[in-house]
């Protein structure tokens, strides 16, 4: 189980506002934690899926996309707060994460 | 190497950018005049447009005339900017707008093939309930088990990516499906808002028929290669136009492996030849040197 340092936070942060604010062709400051993913930025799974092989790519992490998909249908998210929280609980438990109460 | 560009255009519009019309206006585009021209051909009248139209949103022949004849015109823009693909793909429906745009039919002649390709099929639809539904995030190979398993007459009929599919069977076994498909983790799994299976099976009985009316239609030679998104391969002949008609509609089809077709073949940057940015978004995992163009920005 990685250790999620205050480093790590900020990392994954501003990865997620890069990609939204490139994806949505909107600057940065335009996103915020509040941003809703939908009805805000017009985002969908396969941008959720994109950012999770990023992070699969950038931390070198274990994950089966089937194991975080199970646990995306069960804590759907809404914002972009919401999302950094998810990913960093992926970074953190990686294919464990279904065993988090 | 010559770097190409390939117009690509969608069959549905799932979303408006809601950058459209303006993107029209600004070209000077009177889109009732395409409107017009279909409404004559096809002897119905076919509104102005605009976003909350319901005309368009509800009805399953309107949608696609709507996402038809937007395509047309904003293909006749670029072209008159002077931006002429190598390369012309259509997603399913999106063959008619590739023909217009490739020079083989004109804008009424391909109306009448959606109009008469949308009757025929619907005839399957009296009898029983049909449907759709996109998966993303489980495999083909994850997908075919779930169907083997639960549902075996479902098909995946178009491979949009390597995280996206879609399949098509009869409504019951599509939800039963979808379901199955949540349950295993796919990321999403949701149901389509058409209820006729296209690129299915249970379509093949209307190739003759289909047949008989294409031949009634003038279609000249393309005179831009269009790639097949039946069986990827590039044609331009009056014949193959006619057996990739009869194909896109009744067989299925694989816009990865038409999207790869397009990388092959050195072209390195695609417009999105249409409303909506659907096909942007499942290009995403669609990996080889190319960009999506916005064609609003130019």
């Amino acid at each position: 189980m990685a250790q999620i340092t205050d480093k790590t936070k900020n990392e994954v942060k501003e990865v997620v506002l890069d990609f939204f604010a490139e994806e949505c062709e909107i600057e940065i400051d335009e996103i915020s934690e509040d941003s809703n993913i939908i009805s805000d930025l017009d985002g969908d799974s396969l941008m959720f899926l994109e950012l999770i092989e990023i992070f699969k790519k950038k931390y070198n992490l274990n994950i089966e996309l089937k194991t975080i998909g199970k646990y995306a249908v069960k804590n759907p998210v809404q914002t972009i707060g919401e999302l950094i929280d998810m990913q960093l609980l992926i970074i953190e438990h990686e294919n464990d994460i279904l065993e988090i109460e | 190497m010559i770097n190409k560009s390939a117009f690509i255009f969608p069959a549905f519009i799932t979303e408006f950018t809601r950058n459209e019309i303006e993107f029209l206006d600004k070209n000077s585009v009177d889109f009732n005049d395409y409107l017009h021209r279909a409404s004559v051909a096809l002897n119905i009248d076919l509104p102005e447009f605009s976003y909350n139209t319901d005309v368009y949103r509800n009805d399953e022949l309107n949608s696609q005339l709507l996402a038809y004849l937007l395509s047309c015109a904003f293909s006749d823009i670029l072209q008159k900017k002077g931006i002429v693909p190598e390369l012309i793909a259509g997603y399913s429906m999106g063959i008619y707008a590739s023909l217009y745009a490739a020079k083989s039919i004109t804008i009424e002649d391909g109306a009448k093939l959606i109009f008469n390709a949308y009757n025929l099929v619907k005839n399957l639809t009296k009898t029983r309930i049909y449907g759709m539904g996109a998966i993303i995030g489980l495999s083909t190979e994850d997908v075919g088990n779930l169907i083997q398993d639960s549902a075996p007459d479902i098909e995946i009929i178009n491979i949009n990516n390597e995280h996206s599919l879609v399949i098509a069977g009869k409504k019951d076994d599509v939800l039963l499906v979808l379901k199955k498909a949540k349950e295993e983790g796919a990321f999403s799994a949701a149901e389509l808002t058409v209820d006729t299976p296209y690129h299915s099976k249970y379509l093949l009985k209307y190739s003759e028929p289909f047949q008989k009316f294409i031949n009634t239609i003038s279609i000249k030679s393309a005179e831009i290669p269009i790639i097949s998104t039946y069986d990827q391969r590039e044609f331009t002949k009056l014949s193959e136009i006619k057996s990739e008609l009869i194909s896109n509609l009744t067989g299925k089809i694989n816009w990865y492996k038409t999207m790869q077709k397009l990388i092959e073949n050195n072209v390195s940057e695609i417009y999105e030849c249409g409303a909506g940015k659907d096909l942007k978004k499942i290009s995403r995992f669609i990996a080889g040197n190319y960009k999506m163009k916005s064609i609003y920005k130019i």
